[in-house]
């Protein structure tokens, strides 16, 4: 009896072996099967049961914000957002908790991406459907998705769960949300101008009494003082770094932004361009002559030494502008990088100044970021959307439970002195555990309400001088180009051996690493050719144009 | 192992060396030693650079001795030691739970496949053996274990998934072919010895070598790994020492990146030689670990090579 008893035992132990050991294709089967039952029924997880039923929602506050849904029951939501979780995570959900539970009878469980894989960890989620609420943005390929039916339609349910929220983010920003027509994201309020410029030393300038470099003529006298007075003095650290995309190949090529009020840093995708006060209208810029003259520019420019000869080959080093390895930064510039670099000097403490020229204050093209840019969807397949959506309206527009969200408990992790954000614990030169938007939810950020940090006070005072720049433009305030989201399935092949040209012929043209000019553009223009750069340009004229239709901007 | 070291010095003394031979050795003996140079020069370099200055690796770049020598990074890293303390803590605990359940798993597997009186082992032998050309991929996995199983956010889906490999179970039924000749548990069996007693007592203490083999696998799979805990966990409180290091330069690399996108804040982030200390504190106990388990390492391998 024993040894059956064992041997079956045995046996189980091998069967458990042979189930692990099978576990991928397992898992095929099962997955198979959960397509077939229709993946809505997955029940979301729920895991944070443990905060619920500790507090009984105090039913009048319930009933005034209820407009007209059912709070009888409790609701226990999953908001997925990116990036790291903050140590207090529990702590100030806790706090949250007790709030959303009085007002709409809901919890909410915050879970973090982390930084690994993300992208990978964004899809996986929506797929698996197990949040209710998630952060979406452009870069998180928010049209995309949209398009394909992984949010909640809200149109509807904004008129009749939350007036309030609609009321507050307006519908010129709702509009941009649109996909197909339906909203299925809550923007943030904040408007926040993201646009692109050069960082350069002010120290300098001052010191041999050279030109603020605000264009590409400035830009040159710049650098050449400089080269003249401090001959051993690193000008440009450019490499190929930040310029990945389909639009340029070489970082000193961002610099050619003064001299196009284009919709787009860089103009558009594949060499095509288009100006901002007339955004259908594409036109050509690799095979135009204003192409030949710049890169003549870049290659004078290379033989003046501004920048190094392995340029092509080196590695990014973020941090040469904050260490003094070079004066100026022409690629992916934001203002925020800006507030950034003001504080390094600061705490570097060597008398150093950084100055800073927006493209957009040369060219005349300012706008703020996108609405997609961070905002907020309700995963389809969420059992409850009214109550989520219910619950979002109150971390956006109750100011009390929106603070607790971007900045943790009052007293304990922050403090507001003068109308400013002070964080506590970086004060008293402690590892906050609860930092200035801990939750990363960028995402939830109400222009009205939002708390300056002492470095903001800088950023802001840039952001209305951009402001009143991007009033004059023809669509004020506007950014047309980060909505469009390229469908390239049909042509993914010629795409990618474009992209592989550009590595090849176009970045060593910016970087003016050739020899003649016109006889590396006319190369560069024919391997483009025959990369099939023609029909990547057509399908990508014929979409931008169709989005350009769609909302208008003509 | 003895016996050779017997024989090793009368041969040595009987055969004078050839110049041939002198040549040949003096150029082996170079040759390894540059290799070793080799392996060993970006170790120095990460251990120097840890003690460096964050700045003057950024000006003047690596050195093989640190230039201005400090503790900060390692003060950085260890001013808030819980999180890493606690990192170490789930990684060891993965890595005995994993090993230890996975040996026992596998060896038992390996043992009934490769038993003849089992008809069916060539068959269950293949099922195993199948999985590891064909896959269901990364999203069913995930679902499997995020939606149906529900185990997103515990540590099971951390320490489970790897319990068993189709190549650490074929290796150990090739091992205990090789290792165990049938006439033994046959003999057993006529003394009445049942499966368990043949398989404690007679087959496992002459699997040694490939026990350490094969835990070693385990045990260096479980401390390296960092993507089920990317995958799986909800709280930094279960995270692998591999995935709190390996997320924590992700971060930096992200936000950097996300910067020129969001206003987002982008100090606060590790510099080069906190990134080089943490190398070091990451891979200082297998080095430690490493050079005790090596000599089994390497003996099971060529055991199971030679008698499988």
């Amino acid at each position: 009896m024993k040894r059956k008893v064992l041997s079956v035992l045995l046996s189980m132990t091998m069967l458990a072996g042979a189930a692990v050991g099978c576990g991928s294709a397992g898992t095929q089967s099962a997955a198979d099967q959960l397509e077939a039952e229709g993946v809505t029924q997955i029940p979301a997880a729920q895991e944070e049961t443990k905060e619920e039923t500790t507090q009984a929602p105090s039913e009048s506050a319930a009933q005034e914000e209820a407009q007209g849904i059912d709070l009888s029951d409790q609701v226990d939501l999953v908001f997925y957002v990116m990036g790291d979780a903050p140590q207090d995570e529990e702590m100030v959900e806790g706090a949250i908790n007790e709030k959303l539970l009085e007002k709409c009878n809901a919890t909410i469980d915050m879970q973090f991406s982390t930084w690994t894989d993300f992208q990978q960890k964004y899809a996986n989620e929506i797929t698996a459907q197990s949040a209710d609420l998630i952060y979406i943005a452009n870069w998180l390929n928010y049209g995309q998705l949209a398009s394909s039916g992984a949010f909640e339609e809200l149109d509807d349910m904004l008129d009749s769960v939350a007036p309030d929220l609609k009321a507050l983010v307006g519908d010129a920003n709702l509009n941009m949300c649109r996909v197909g027509g339906k909203i299925y994201a809550i923007p943030n309020t904040w408007p926040e101008y993201v646009c692109n410029g050069v960082k350069y030393r002010e120290d300098l300038r001052a010191k041999y009494n050279l030109p603020v470099p605000d264009s590409l003529e400035n830009l040159e006298a710049y650098l050449l003082g400089i080269q003249e007075n401090e001959p051993n003095q690193g000008l440009l650290t450019v490499t190929t770094e930040e310029s990945q995309g389909l639009k340029t190949g070489f970082d000193a090529a961002w610099a050619l932004n003064f001299k196009y009020p284009w919709v787009a840093n860089n103009g558009l995708d594949y060499g095509l361009a288009a100006n901002y006060d007339s955004p259908a209208d594409v036109y050509d810029y690799w095979y135009s002559d204003d192409f030949v003259d710049d890169m003549k520019l870049m290659k004078k420019w290379a033989d003046l030494g501004f920048w190094s000869k392995s340029a092509l080959s080196d590695t990014n080093n973020s941090d040469a502008y904050k260490n003094g390895l070079c004066v100026a930064e022409v690629a992916g510039q934001n203002p925020n990088k800006q507030i950034t670099a003001i504080a390094d000097f600061e705490n570097a403490g060597e008398g150093w100044e950084s100055g800073y020229v927006a493209y957009g204050e040369t060219n005349g093209i300012i706008y703020p970021g996108h609405a997609t840019q961070n905002g907020t969807a309700i995963v389809r397949g969420c059992k409850n959307p009214e109550r989520a959506l219910l619950v979002l309206q109150t971390l956006l527009c109750d100011d009390e439970v929106n603070a607790l969200m971007q900045y943790g408990i009052k007293g304990t992790h922050y403090d507001v002195a003068d109308g400013i954000y002070k964080n506590i614990q970086e004060e008293a030169g402690e590892t906050p555990t609860f930092p200035y938007e801990g939750f990363n939810t960028w995402n939830l950020r109400n222009g009205d309400t939002k708390l300056p940090q002492r470095t903001d006070v800088a950023l802001q005072e840039m952001f209305d001088k951009y402001a009143v720049l991007g009033e004059k433009t023809k669509f004020p305030n506007v950014n047309i180009y980060d909505g469009f989201s390229e469908n390239y399935d049909t042509y993914s092949a010629e795409r990618s051996a474009v992209s592989n040209v550009m590595r090849q012929y176009l970045a060593p043209l910016e970087a003016g690493l050739v020899d003649d000019v016109d006889a590396a553009v006319e190369e560069f223009r024919s391997k483009m050719k025959e990369a099939g750069i023609d029909k990547c340009r057509e399908e990508y004229t014929k979409q931008w144009q169709a989005y350009c239709e769609e909302y208008s901007y003509k | 192992m003895s016996k050779d070291m017997d024989y090793e010095p009368t041969v040595q003394k009987t055969i004078k060396k050839s110049t041939g031979t002198k040549v040949f050795e003096a150029i082996a003996y170079t040759l390894l030693v540059l290799g070793s140079i080799i392996c060993v020069l970006p170790f120095i370099i990460i251990v120097s650079g840890s003690f460096t200055d964050n700045t003057t690796i950024l000006v003047k770049g690596y050195s093989l001795l640190p230039r201005d020598f400090t503790f900060s990074a390692y003060q950085t890293i260890f001013r808030s030691p819980k999180d890493i303390l606690q990192a170490y803590k789930m990684t060891f605990y993965y890595t005995i739970v994993g090993t230890g359940l996975g040996l026992m798993m596998i060896t038992l597997t390996g043992y009934v496949i490769s038993r003849k009186e089992f008809k069916h082992r060539n068959t269950v032998s293949f099922l195993i053996y199948f999985t590891s050309i064909f896959g269901g991929g990364m999203i069913p996995w995930y679902l499997m274990y995020a939606n149906v199983l529900n185990l997103k956010g515990s540590t099971i889906p951390i320490w489970f998934p790897a319990l068993m490999s189709p190549f650490l179970v074929i290796l150990m039924r090739t091992f205990i072919v090789g290792a165990v000749p049938d006439a033994i548990t046959e003999s057993a069996k006529i003394d009445g010895a049942g499966h368990f007693t043949i398989f404690f007592r007679i087959v496992l203490p002459v699997l040694k070598p490939g026990l350490a083999t094969v835990g070693l696998f385990l045990a260096l799979g479980y401390w390296n790994d960092w993507y089920r805990s990317s995958m799986f966990s909800t709280n930094s409180s279960t995270w692998q020492l591999q995935f709190y290091l390996y997320d924590l330069l992700n971060a930096t690399t992200a936000m950097k990146q996300m910067a020129s996108n969001v206003s987002m804040k982008t100090a606060e982030l590790p510099t080069e030689s906190v990134k080089l200390a943490m190398a070091v504190v990451a891979t200082g106990p297998v080095l430690l670990f490493y050079p005790f388990v090596q000599r089994f390492f390497v003996s099971g391998i060529t055991v199971g090579a030679v008698k499988g």
